[in-house]
């Protein structure tokens, strides 16, 4: 009975010894990108700890909206790779970031997809509020990319009559796999995210003197560690400048 | 996905269940034993209480959390007081499992206190055994089944908390993110691949901690 309890309170030791989280995780440097920089961040944040021995970055990728929210309720967050400056001047203004401790970082095109399938493909603006259309995948207007599609709808004055086939989505990726699996009809992305579909095509480009203005800002936060000031340095740097390139990104 | 990847969000799920559980695991049991046992005046309000977490819409249960551990709460000077930042960290991931979880676990626990014949307790105190030793020697050995059953049901249920674990905690890979969390973000991704593996991963676990508990259930019994 006595051992039977004994091994029971060892092993319950033993379990809370490994539930309680691990010391050096505080170590780390959290850097929160937008989602439609996933895939080269994830790549940059790779190379830039093969040359910081013993630096560990966790990546965290969303909408950039959401991030700044996460980062406003005080989450551990010590750099933000957002993908509209304004979220970054929104930052500066609040006094969670230095005017100084900013950079741009990339830039963007939006294009126009539409599902597999779908007949007739819109190939302008004005084809999007022919009755075929019946879901445009969209995230929210607070999110980058639902942003910089309101606003071009809105110059292209289709945005009061498009509205009503907006289905909300996420974040930038998100709208483009409701488009890519066919859930959508149709969905306005960015040119680097269209590379990415496996199913749906690009149904048209929209015209350079159209584009809204897409910059990624970069922001080091007030409280950062330490070590995230070296990574906010490199993201400037010849080989993630390449990176970015690499993955359809303009130069800032 | 990596399977370093798969490895850390598995053993990160199951260590904020087995933390949550441990923690909420003595205050379920006294509290069950009181309601089992000596249930206090306003009985049925004190049930409706403990089973709120387990009706509201979890998302409400995680902003209550939010609200009370985030800076700009009501507790707000006391956390910068102590230099504490508890949002978006493990801990809060472990909480609000914990909250939610804590109703199953109470209800599990009391079934078992009220399926456990009085008379022996009672034999026990006219020996002149203590009220806390007949708990430990009597009761809890007589219950034990339902407490494990519950516990290792709370403990299950809690690997798929979401709603309360996502704004509390956040998603943050390595740290917050968690099986159920990391299912959603990669389905946003359109990455259905990796989600299916963490599916698969969830399944298994459930069906390995429910399957033990049954086994350990039947095997008691006979």
């Amino acid at each position: 009975m006595s051992s039977a309890a004994a091994r029971i309170r060892a092993a319950l030791a033993v379990l809370i010894a490994w539930a309680l989280p691990q010391a050096g995780a505080a170590d780390e440097i959290v850097v929160a990108g937008a989602v439609s920089l996933r895939a080269p961040l994830q790549e940059i944040v790779r190379r830039y700890e093969a040359t910081r021995p013993g630096v560990r970055l966790v990546l965290t990728s969303g909408a950039s909206s959401f991030l700044a929210a996460q980062l406003r309720a005080g989450a551990p967050i010590d750099l933000l790779v957002a993908a509209d400056t304004r979220i970054v001047d929104d930052l500066v203004s609040e006094g969670l970031v230095n005017a100084s401790d900013r950079q741009t970082l990339a830039t963007n095109r939006l294009v126009a997809m539409a599902r597999p399938g779908l007949s007739p493909s819109p190939t302008n603006a004005a084809a999007l509020a022919t009755p075929g259309i019946r879901r445009i995948a969209m995230p929210d207007g607070a999110v980058p990319v639902g942003r910089y599609a309101r606003e071009w709808l809105a110059r292209r004055g289709l945005l009061d009559r498009l509205a009503p086939r907006f289905v909300l989505t996420e974040h930038a990726r998100a709208t483009l796999a409701a488009v890519d699996a066919g859930h959508a009809d149709v969905a306005l992305v960015y040119a680097t995210d269209a590379r990415l579909a496996r199913h749906a095509t690009i149904a048209f480009e929209i015209p350079a003197a159209e584009q809204p203005r897409i910059v990624y800002g970069v922001a080091l936060v007030r409280d950062a560690a330490p070590e995230a000031a070296g990574f906010f340095s490199w993201l400037a740097s010849p080989t993630a400048r390449q990176i970015l390139q690499r993955a359809g990104f303009g130069a800032p | 996905m990596s399977g370093a990847e798969l490895l850390a969000i598995t053993a990160l799920t199951v260590r904020v269940g087995a933390a949550a559980t441990l923690a909420i695991l003595p205050f379920a049991v006294a509290l069950a034993w009181l309601l089992a046992r000596r249930p206090p005046p306003g009985e049925s309000l004190i049930r409706a209480l403990v089973a709120l977490p387990m009706v509201l819409p979890p998302v409400a249960v995680g902003l209550v959390l939010l609200w009370l551990l985030g800076r700009r709460g009501p507790a707000g000077p006391l956390w910068e007081a102590l230099g504490v930042d508890l949002v978006f960290t493990w801990w809060a991931a472990a909480l609000a499992a914990a909250v939610v979880g804590f109703p199953l676990l109470t209800r599990a626990c009391e079934q078992a206190f009220a399926d456990v014949d009085p008379r022996y307790e009672q034999v026990a105190r006219s020996l002149g055994t203590s009220r806390l030793s007949t708990f430990f020697r009597v009761t809890l050995p007589l219950a034990r089944r339902g407490v494990l059953y519950g516990t290792i049901l709370a403990f299950t249920r809690r690997l798929g908390e979401f709603g309360a674990t996502t704004l509390v905690a956040g998603i943050l890979p390595g740290r917050t993110e968690t099986l159920a969390l990391g299912i959603y973000s990669r389905v946003q991704l359109g990455e259905d691949g990796a989600a299916l593996t963490l599916c698969g991963v969830s399944f298994a676990i459930g069906l390995a901690a429910m399957w033990a508990a049954e086994r350990w259930l039947r095997r008691e019994s006979q």
